[in-house]
């Protein structure tokens, strides 16, 4: 984020006036006024002293030690930049959302400053607006798409196509030989009326090899463009595999954070329905690009060979039906939109009423639906019933215009049959090239958006094929054997850097220690596991396995050493016995039965029908809560790993079940570094250790009972849950 | 049930209305608003939320301490003097900050998002938003919320006001 603005002319000479021979380390522009309207206003911060403007005058001059509790705070469409000055509370400045974040970082400078502390945030110029044309970028990437360069994205693509060249040659030698071919049959026409049957010459063997000739070029035509039509399908079907290959790769190699950033639904877009547009471009648009460029060369090349000035009548209307096309095309465009949205909001109401349908009935509200559903679909039968109407009048309407500059060939090109100055054939062969050329002229306002669309959708392919993973694995990286001693020093993290979720947190794990994690929500305990598993790197300080800093550990070696059991159990589809597996493919039958025995899972899996072999996941056997969770367990077991994270793992269980899964997660934990989280404070009391977290920082560390003496947060966490339970109890009475 | 746990229900279910008469709202030098309720509590700052912001923008308004504690709700604005009237006013229009769009200048709708030159109440304006209906709200069947990608809120109140064409170019969203 860029905090170091030049001031403009005007407020430099303020600032020069004011701050003298300070130098302005931070610079910032705002953009709201008091009163909520647009201004032009500007701070500037000095190491003491911080300066704003407004429209060329000073609002506000202050020295920064007088104020404390600097805060950026983000309100409903705005926010504001306060402090605590002299005692008093008071707003220094207002903009709009775009300097949200940036006014997070000049608080926190401001708050250093104001402590004396030394001030670490740097001014980047990363702005995520586009520093050509100034638009903004879409999230997560640096790609603009208005300034693409398609040329640089074409190059690119081509260099997928590199392993198919002799494929590719091979269909542009194809390419040529069509179009030959197609011109040649006018010609043979021609000749066919010319010289036999205007001259009603008997000459039946010349006769007939004309017709063999016509004949044996059609032929020749669909076979190659069967040929064609094959090659460039198993082009098109190979490029968009092999795009698909390398985009899925690098999307399991980037970080978590990258996947953060973005929704699951616009990646699988950019897996599936951008590779498979760039497929349909090769197979269908670009032949009839480079199709239509050649007829075009070719027929125009020969018309004005045989006569300049009848080749120039029909070109001339060209430009007028192409425009015409494309306004009445950008009017469809515009209809069928219409069309789309309409259907696109039936389907929604549809969706939202039929996966809702237990809502729906339990409240007896039907009938409302049954209506809500008919309006959406009326409204979508109307506007595509109009659109039908359009479409049927304007198609035949464009067909005919299409055909008008024929109907001009036709008649001056008669002309001069009457007047012998042409003849007969000439004429007809005339008429065919004109048709060859106008019949796919409504391709050609279609080529540019073909082309920009294939470049956009290759463009968003590379974005992901070209982003470096946030983690990575640095050149010296090694492989270690983790024994379980796991160490934070000063560790300060924060998803946007700017809000620290963790700060300076130290902590030293034994070998083999079970900590438990406690805490309020939001506090950062989940955030300190995920550091652990070095889904995210720590932006100070380090986290230390057996005295190596996580850093230097290869990614995958240490996350194979290391066991999750989550919450929610994701199980893929497949059978019991894959899933358990998962973490270990090659693992024996024997293997897998000890652990779900050690899990508490073997006695309720051999009930079902299927045993071992019973499918879940989508479309498969729906399993309980506290089932999926031993499945989960029995697979970490599987894995054996030496550092073991429980997050949540019994929250979502009743009481019953949960004895048994702690019952298989005391067998787990034993002799395993292990850190687990539980809202439910009864769930950690094998732990050898507990950790209050606060606000991103520890609070608390110590066993169950010596945090109860001590009378502080983990006490009142306690206390509140006993309260509960007795609530919970009373009602149950 | 024990008492403390009945007061606790008690608390849960009922409502505190901030009483017109009683309850005095100020301005603080620094420009925040305090309050001093019936009962004599002394807020030195308070927060104003609106529990129905696109629906009831003036009624049913939860007064809260920074900490996001509820001290009461307004039930309605209009039963309050008119001074305070127009202190609670200007204190709501700081936390929802949502410029009206008078006239479009130019609206253009590409790669997946919308590009926007418009004259609002608050100043010349443009702005660039996600296409699709997250970024383009119904409100009513005529009042339209544009959301930004930075999260700035734009409004129009009633698109058929509109001049002619800044309505034509409003025609590619609707």
């Amino acid at each position: 984020m860029k905090l170091l603005f030049d001031l403009p002319e005007r407020e430099s000479k303020i600032a020069a006036e004011r701050l003298k021979q300070d130098r302005i380390i931070y610079c910032t522009p705002f953009d709201l006024n008091s009163e909520g309207k647009l201004t032009d206003g500007w701070v500037a911060i000095t190491a003491t002293r911080a300066l704003f403007m407004e429209n060329g005058s000073v609002t506000h001059d202050i020295n920064i030690r007088e104020g404390t509790d600097y805060k950026s705070v983000s309100m409903v469409g705005n926010g504001i930049l306060e402090a605590k000055i002299n005692g008093e509370f008071m707003i220094l400045a207002r903009y709009t959302m775009k300097h949200v974040p940036r006014y997070a970082y000049i608080a926190r400078i401001l708050s250093d400053l104001s402590r004396d502390l030394p001030v670490t945030v740097k001014s980047t110029s990363d702005e995520g607006v586009c520093p050509n044309c100034n638009r903004i970028l879409p999230q997560g990437t640096r790609v603009c798409p208005s300034c693409i360069n398609k040329a640089a994205v074409a190059r690119k693509l081509l260099s997928f196509i590199k392993p198919y060249r002799l494929v590719f040659v091979a269909a542009i030698l194809m390419f040529w030989l069509i179009t030959g071919l197609q011109m040649l049959v006018p010609y043979l026409n021609r000749i066919m009326i010319d010289d036999y049957l205007m001259p009603m010459k008997k000459d039946l063997k010349g006769f007939l090899l004309i017709i063999a000739l016509i004949t044996l070029c059609q032929l020749l035509i669909t076979a190659l463009v069967i040929i064609r039509g094959r090659l460039m399908t198993s082009l098109g079907g190979k490029l968009s595999m092999d795009l698909r290959a390398t985009v899925y790769t690098k999307i399991q190699l980037l970080s978590l954070n990258f996947h953060n950033k973005r929704k699951t639904g616009d990646l699988m877009s950019r897996v599936t329905g951008d590779t498979d547009r760039i497929k349909n471009f090769f197979q269908n648009q670009m032949i009839s690009t480079i199709n239509y460029l050649f007829i075009f060369v070719g027929t125009c090349t020969l018309l004005f060979m045989s006569n300049w000035r009848l080749a120039l009548l029909i070109l001339v209307p060209i430009p007028v039906v192409a425009t015409l096309h494309r306004l009445i095309w950008k009017k469809i465009r515009l209809m069928y939109h219409g069309q789309w949205k309409a259907w696109d909001k039936a389907y929604s109401v549809l969706q939202d009423i039929l996966s809702g349908i237990r809502v729906v009935k339990s409240f007896g509200q039907e009938e409302k639906e049954i209506a809500r559903f008919k309006n959406a679909s009326r409204a979508l039968a109307d506007i595509t019933k109009r659109n039908e109407k359009a479409w049927n009048t304007l198609f035949p309407a464009l067909n005919f215009l299409m055909g008008a500059g024929q109907y001009l060939v036709m008649f001056y090109g008669s002309r001069l049959v009457l007047g012998r100055y042409m003849q007969l054939g000439e004429l007809v062969q005339f008429v065919s090239y004109t048709q060859m050329l106008y019949g796919p002229l409504n391709l050609l306002t279609f080529i540019p958006r073909w082309f920009a669309e294939a470049m956009t959708s290759a463009e968003r392919i590379f974005e992901i094929i070209d982003e470096e993973p946030d983690v990575r694995d640095h050149k010296n990286a090694v492989r270690h054997k983790i024994k379980g001693h796991v160490e934070f020093r000063n560790v300060t993290f924060g998803y946007q850097s700017h809000e620290p979720v963790l700060r300076d947190v130290n902590l030293d794990v034994k070998p083999g220690e079970m900590i438990g994690l406690v805490g309020h929500s939001g506090a950062g305990k989940s955030t300190l596991i995920n550091l652990i598993m070095r889904l995210y790197d720590v932006d100070e300080g380090q986290i230390l396995i057996d005295g190596i800093d996580i850093r230097d550990i290869a990614q995958q070696d240490l996350r194979s050493q290391i066991g999750v059991v989550l919450q929610e159990t994701f199980l893929f589809s497949g059978t019991i016995l894959e899933n358990i597996r998962y973490s270990k493919p090659d693992a024996t039958l024997e293997e897998v039965i000890v652990a779900a025995k050690i899990a508490n899972a073997h006695d309720f899996i051999i009930k079902f029908p299927d045993g071992y072999d019973t499918k879940v996941g989508e479309n498969g056997h729906t399993l309980s809560g506290g089932e999926r969770q031993r499945i989960a367990i029995a697979r970490a077991i599987l894995h054996n790993p030496r550092i073991l994270i429980l997050d949540e793992a019994t929250a979502s269980l009743d009481t019953e079940v949960e004895q048994q899964i702690q019952e298989a997660l005391g067998r787990l934990t034993k002799n395993r570094t292990t850190f687990a989280i539980a809202h439910r404070l009864s769930t950690l009391k094998n732990a050898d250790r507990l950790v209050v977290i606060e606000k991103g920082k520890i609070a608390e560390v110590g066993s169950h009972d010596e945090l109860l003496r001590k009378k502080g947060i983990y006490y009142r966490l306690v206390m509140a849950q006993r309260q509960m339970t007795k609530l919970k109890e009373a009602e149950g009475l | 049930m024990g008492d403390s746990s009945q007061k606790q229900l008690l608390e849960f279910t009922t409502v505190t209305y901030l009483d017109p008469e009683k309850s005095k709202f100020s301005r603080t030098p620094g420009g925040f608003l305090s309050l001093v309720t019936e009962d004599g509590r002394e807020y030195p700052r308070v927060n104003l939320h609106r529990a129905f912001p696109f629906t009831q923008t003036n009624e049913f308004i939860s007064v809260r301490d920074p900490e996001g504690n509820e001290i009461g709700i307004i039930r309605s604005l209009y039963d309050f003097p008119r001074e305070v009237i127009k202190l609670l006013e200007e204190e709501m229009n700081r936390r929802y900050f949502a410029p009206v769009i008078t006239k479009i200048y130019s609206l253009k709708e590409e790669f997946g998002y919308t590009y926007w030159d418009v004259q609002t109440d608050a100043g010349h304006c443009r702005f660039t938003a996600r296409s699709g209906s997250s970024s383009f709200i119904f409100i009513t069947d005529v009042r339209i919320l544009v959301v930004d990608v930075d999260g700035n809120r734009f409004e129009i109140p009633d698109f058929r006001e509109l001049d002619e064409k800044s309505r034509k170019k409003l025609e590619i969203l609707l």
